[in-house]
């Protein structure tokens, strides 16, 4: 028996539904079943490799996202705002620091790991030490950022991509895109550490209870910092790598991962308040919220709706897990 | 043992036959799981008595009372209120009140972000009734009602009634919770729970005064102290409880002090503790420093010891378990709060018992489901917990069950400390003797534990007792010396002659009353901080740029401030229900395009579409209320719904504002800049709103809602009302932005959240809701904006502008965290 979140009124309740309500990832297996029937029917090309496509672009939110689930389980109505920002910032400077070299390519890679770091370190001790509500701090990084940006997109230009970081992001191994695998070792390490780990299970009990945490003897602050560290870290790789991918950095490539970010997370099933988390479902909430995005792209829905749309589900979601697993106030 | 004869004679007010008691509780029983926390206890109240409720900790007072108000429902019992029986399903803490019941509670119940009179209000709205909406006549009523009825019970209190509750001192806070519920002209009975804790005799004898002047008019009291002297002074009647029952009752003058003390003790328990008390183990703990002044030894704490933390509730001895802990991280620490200090709800019991153990270890170790299987069956079964349970959820257990998972888990950390903070709190009685017996045997294997119990029989466990009074020891009861009596005498006795010994013990370790007023200096330089920033600013325009100091210039540079001042009032409201809207500027900017568009093109449908947008704010209230989802998540999905539709409106900037929305910002008072005054308006209309009654209801909501929902104001209602009232402001900017700009872009709007969010901290607003403050949200939102101008007037690219305001954002809310912690620490 491990730390698997459990219910508090299975006494009445079918197994059935016990054994849903503990694997809450189903929701999003199902969901996205659905859409594909759904895509199938629309395109009459149901096929693995229109699967494929959908399940690469996943696989670029699932880094990041993995990152936002593990802010948002220490609770207290963590999360963080910055991501977008690291992405854009490091997308430019893996493009500009690599230079299309696989010699720079260590260099680059720890460039934007240490500059996802450095953005965690400070917005946890922006949320630590100076105790800024989380949401707050993260979104004021992210502003400072932007300039950051501003100013790399107009130092430079170049639109060369190292040929191993492209194939990390763009080829395939056995006909299955290889950052599809990388995707799938991420969320079974995620997984592990989750389940199998002292640190996962101290995340998870932060997230239910600091105070009962603290108490506990548990090291709260330290885990709330790593926790933006991780987010920060995964957020700067997912810039190297959408670089690689779209050949080049503009401004604004990280702005669709703030939504979906936390979309993917709430989806997957990970509880909004802390506590529980599930990296398989963060996996399948991501695969889903893209699925989304191109069924609506591909019914011709104008961008405007599928924003609409977007965001409706997600506060429909939400609204739906509602008061699900978290007694007492907000 | 002996009690004192009761008295024949009547009570001082006899409850004759013809007239029946106010209310009535007979044969009430109340269980919580297993504990009985009142057992078959009856008692009346005739009019104008004044029954004294006296008891140890623990005795079951509070719990009668909360059943007497309406707050809890008892498994068995009647009440009768005036001779006529009421069902429990019917009774609520509004009702009660409604029949006249009033209760001050020990924790005060009122908001202390707002005024005296403002308190008042909240109590009872019906004395506004008649004034215009706006109007500012309902304070002026308030404040002469605030006013008669502090001085009815505390005449000359020198209380403004238009301080702020954070401001006034303790002891007069708690005259302004009494007086409130005094007033009340329906008032049959008050309860008075603890009245004078935080008085001086002077004011205790203005209570006791206006007691006696209320009981003349047939009101009765029911008076709960720990002062036994001045229960005995003010009572009719005394009733003394102890363990759930009503052990004694008859009229005050049968009383002394010291028999009441021998009542409330009771017959002398078991003795203490006999086996453990050997020779002293190893030294483990050692308690020094200002706690011990009163002894004058520092105390030394041994391998095998039991010490017990005794005295009346709060007088330091949880501090000193806390001080303890912080100072020995690695020891095993059991909380009686299971809800908030204990239990991690969504756990099995067997994780909620290894994460005691897995918390000594470093966090990258890996969790062996066998070794952890292990430690937890190994421990339920030394509190004889049923190892079968190890795997349902920790709240399906009784309390006294997820107790003994709790002390699991601080044995398991397998430290020579065990920490005790009223640890059976609500515990049955078979699991308390199962859970004393470990406590023996922990102490035998060598530990030292500390124990602070609101039971005082409990204490008899103990090998060594330490009682606390005002924050310091001030008597050490070693083996022989620990009875129920001596520590309830010592307590109590120091409650009765405390000034005198005080006074007398060279350096009374006092951490007395609280400050005065906790955050003084980190408030008045919030208040100030806006004007000084933007006078800053202001000067600097003024001398970079003197264009700039001039009509027209003015007029332009401030233009661009009236959408965000608008915005930054609408986040004003939403904040000061501690919470943030991140859809605020999508939503003006939504506003923005409908109304460059559709308002223009189709009037009758561009007011239907904003009309619909307040909608949607009035459902985003909702369903964060209902729904408990956090208010960032929904508005930052929300913000995506009003791009969409922007979008979907207009694609492209572009749009033609229409005539008479232009027309509204295009006039001109010679001699003044027409953008200052819209600015001013906007102030002065959130200003209004925050005034208001509703204004006042809302920063309620903001301090302390739970008073507020018990006090019969709709929760849900409210939210709705602020998310609306947000959703009017971002409207007006929204308009704001067409008429200035005379176009639309959908995107415009997106850039005013953090900007919204940063001047209403600026402006002195509390993140943690409740204070709010409409002109240094105006004066932030200016400073904001006169930033930008200022940035380029000194050659600054437009790119560095976000930083500025983000870092400007963190550097206020720091600064603000570091002063507070520095007078926290003074």
């Amino acid at each position: 028996m491990t730390a698997v979140p459990n219910t508090h009124r299975s006494t009445g309740q079918s197994s059935f539904l016990h054994w849903v309500e503990t694997r809450r990832w189903i929701w999003s297996l199902i969901g996205i079943a659905v859409l594909w029937l759904v895509l199938g029917a629309l395109t009459s090309r149901l096929s693995l490799q229109s699967m494929s496509g959908v399940v690469s672009s996943a696989a670029f939110l699932l880094f990041p996202a993995l990152g936002q689930m593990i802010v948002v389980t220490t609770g207290r109505g963590n999360i963080d705002l910055s991501i977008p920002s690291v992405i854009t910032l490091t997308a430019f400077l893996s493009v500009n620091i690599i230079d299309g070299s696989n010699a720079l390519l260590p260099v680059g890679i720890l460039a934007v790991t240490a500059v996802g770091l450095a953005v965690g370190a400070v917005n946890a001790a922006l949320v630590l030490w100076l105790r800024i509500p989380a949401m707050i701090a993260t979104l004021a990084t992210g502003y400072v950022l932007a300039t950051g940006t501003l100013l790399a997109n107009r130092s430079f230009s170049t639109y060369q991509v190292s040929p191993a970081l492209a194939w990390f992001a763009t080829g395939r191994v056995a006909g299955v895109p290889v950052i599809v695998l990388a995707a799938l070792a991420a969320t079974l390490l995620c997984a592990f550490v989750l389940r199998r780990t002292v640190f996962g299970r101290a995340l998870s009990a932060v997230g239910q209870n600091q105070r009962a945490a603290e108490l506990a003897g548990l090291p709260a602050a330290r885990i709330v910092a790593i926790a933006f560290l991780t987010s920060g870290a995964a957020a700067g790789l997912t810039g190297a790598l959408l670089a690689a991918r779209a050949g080049g950095a503009f401004l604004d490539m990280g702005s669709p991962f703030l939504l979906q970010s936390v979309g993917a997370v709430v989806l997957g099933g990970t509880l909004i308040f802390g506590g529980s988390a599930t990296a398989l479902g963060t996996l399948f909430g991501s695969v889903l919220l893209v699925l989304i995005v191109t069924t609506m792209q591909i019914a011709g829905l104008p961008g405007g709706t599928q924003e609409i749309i977007q965001g409706g589900v997600i506060i429909a979601v939400l609204a739906l897990a509602g008061a699900a697993g978290k007694p007492g106030r907000r | 043992m002996a009690y004192p004869a009761l008295s024949e004679k009547p009570d001082t007010v006899p409850a004759s036959a013809t007239t029946p008691p106010v209310v009535a509780l007979d044969h009430i029983t109340r269980t919580f799981g297993p504990t009985t926390a009142n057992d078959d206890v009856s008692l009346a109240v005739p009019p104008g008595a004044v029954i004294g409720l006296i008891g140890a900790n623990g005795a079951g007072k509070s719990t009668l009372m909360r059943v007497l108000c309406g707050v809890t429902e008892p498994d068995s019992g009647t009440l009768t209120l005036g001779g006529t029986p009421v069902a429990f399903p019917d009774w609520s803490p509004t009702e009660a009140r409604r029949r006249g019941i009033r209760i001050v509670f020990q924790e005060l119940s009122l908001c202390v972000n707002l005024t005296v009179a403002e308190n008042f209000y909240l109590e009872d709205p019906s004395a506004a009734a008649g004034t215009p909406w706006g109007s500012p006549l309902w304070r002026g009523r308030y404040r002469k009602l605030a006013r008669a009825g502090i001085d009815a019970v505390f005449p000359d209190s020198g209380i403004d009634v238009d301080a702020r509750l954070s401001d006034l001192a303790l002891g007069q806070r708690q005259m302004v919770e009494i007086a409130r519920a005094a007033r009340d002209p329906n008032l049959r009975l008050l309860i008075l729970d603890e009245p004078t804790s935080s008085l001086d005799a002077g004011r205790a004898a203005q209570l006791q005064d206006f007691v006696r002047r209320s009981t003349a008019k047939g009101i009765a009291f029911i008076f709960i102290s720990h002062k036994l002297r001045e229960v005995l002074e003010i009572a009719s009647r005394v009733v003394v409880m102890r363990n759930g029952r009503v052990t004694r009752e008859g009229g005050a003058d049968a009383f002394t002090v010291h028999a009441l003390v021998e009542l409330m003790g009771g017959e002398a328990g078991r003795t203490a503790a006999t086996s453990s008390q050997t020779e002293a183990g190893r030294e483990i703990l050692r308690i020094t420093g200002p706690v011990t002044a009163p002894l004058g030894h520092d105390i030394t704490l041994h391998a095998g010891d039991i010490v017990g933390f005794a005295g009346l509730e709060g007088s330091g001895q949880r501090t000193q378990l806390h001080r303890i802990r912080l100072d020995n991280p690695d020891a095993g620490f059991v909380s009686g709060d299971r809800q908030r200090e204990g239990v991690f709800p969504q756990w099995t019991v067997l994780s909620n018992i290894s994460i005691g153990a897995l918390s000594r270890r470093p966090l990258a170790s890996i969790v062996s489901t066998e070794a952890e299987t292990e430690t937890g069956r190994h421990w339920a079964e030394r509190l004889r917990l049923d190892p079968g349970r190890l795997s349902s959820n920790v709240l399906h257990l009784s309390g006294g069950n997820q107790q003994k998972a709790l002390v699991a888990r601080a044995l398991a950390r397998q430290s020579d400390i065990l920490l005790l903070d009223d640890p059976t709190r609500g515990v049955d009685v078979a699991s308390k003797h199962d859970f004393y017996r470990v406590v023996r045997q922990t102490a035998e294997a060598g530990a030292v534990v500390v124990w602070y119990s609101t039971e005082d029989i409990e204490l008899l466990e103990c090998t060594r007792v330490l009682v606390f009074h005002k924050g310091a020891i001030v008597r050490e009861l070693v083996g022989a010396e620990i009875s129920e009596e001596s520590i309830v005498d010592t307590a109590f006795l120091h409650e009765k002659t405390g000034h005198e010994k005080t006074s007398a013990t060279p350096t009374p370790a006092a951490p007395a009353a609280p400050p005065r007023s906790p955050h003084r200096a980190a408030d008045r330089l919030t208040s100030v901080i806006p004007l000084i920033s933007l006078a800053a600013v202001c000067a600097a325009l003024a001398t970079l740029n003197p264009a700039s100091a001039s009509l027209f210039g003015i007029d332009l540079l401030l233009s661009s401030a009236v959408p965000l001042v608008l915005i930054a009032l609408a986040q004003m409201f939403v904040v000061g229900g501690s919470q943030i809207d991140l859809g605020i500027g999508a939503f003006a900017g939504l506003v923005n395009v409908v109304g460059a568009t559709v308002l223009t093109d189709q009037p009758a449908l561009g007011v239907v579409l904003l009309a619909a947008g307040i909608g949607g704010y009035a459902i985003i209230g909702a369903l964060i209320e209902r729904r408990r989802i956090p208010a960032i998540v929904v508005t930052l999905g929300a913000s995506f719904i009003w791009l969409g539709c922007g979008y979907t409106l207009q694609s492209a900037p572009g749009g033609m504002a229409p005539d008479w929305l232009m027309a509204a910002v295009a006039w001109q008072i010679p001699g003044l800049p027409t953008s200052l005054l819209l600015i001013l308006a906007a102030g002065v209309c959130g200003l209004l709103v925050d005034r208001s009654r509703l204004g006042v209801v809302l920063r309620g909501f903001g301090n302390n809602a739970a008073a507020l929902s018990q006090g019969g104001w709709s929760a849900l209602r409210h939210t709705m009302l602020r998310y609306v009232i947000a959703g009017v402001f971002a409207m007006m900017a929204g308009l704001a932005l067409t008429a200035i700009t005379t176009a639309s872009d959908i995107n415009a709007g997106s850039g005013f959240t953090l900007l919204s969010i940063a001047a209403v901290v600026i402006g002195g607003c509390h993140l943690l809701g409740g204070t709010i403050s409409a002109p240094g949200v105006v004066a932030g939102a200016v400073t904001l904006s006169l930033i930008g101008s200022l940035l380029s007037f000194l050659g600054v690219s437009t790119d560095y502008n976000a930083a500025v305001q983000g870092l400007l954002l963190v550097a206020i809310l720091g600064l603000r965290t570091l002063l507070e912690r520095r007078e926290s620490a003074e």
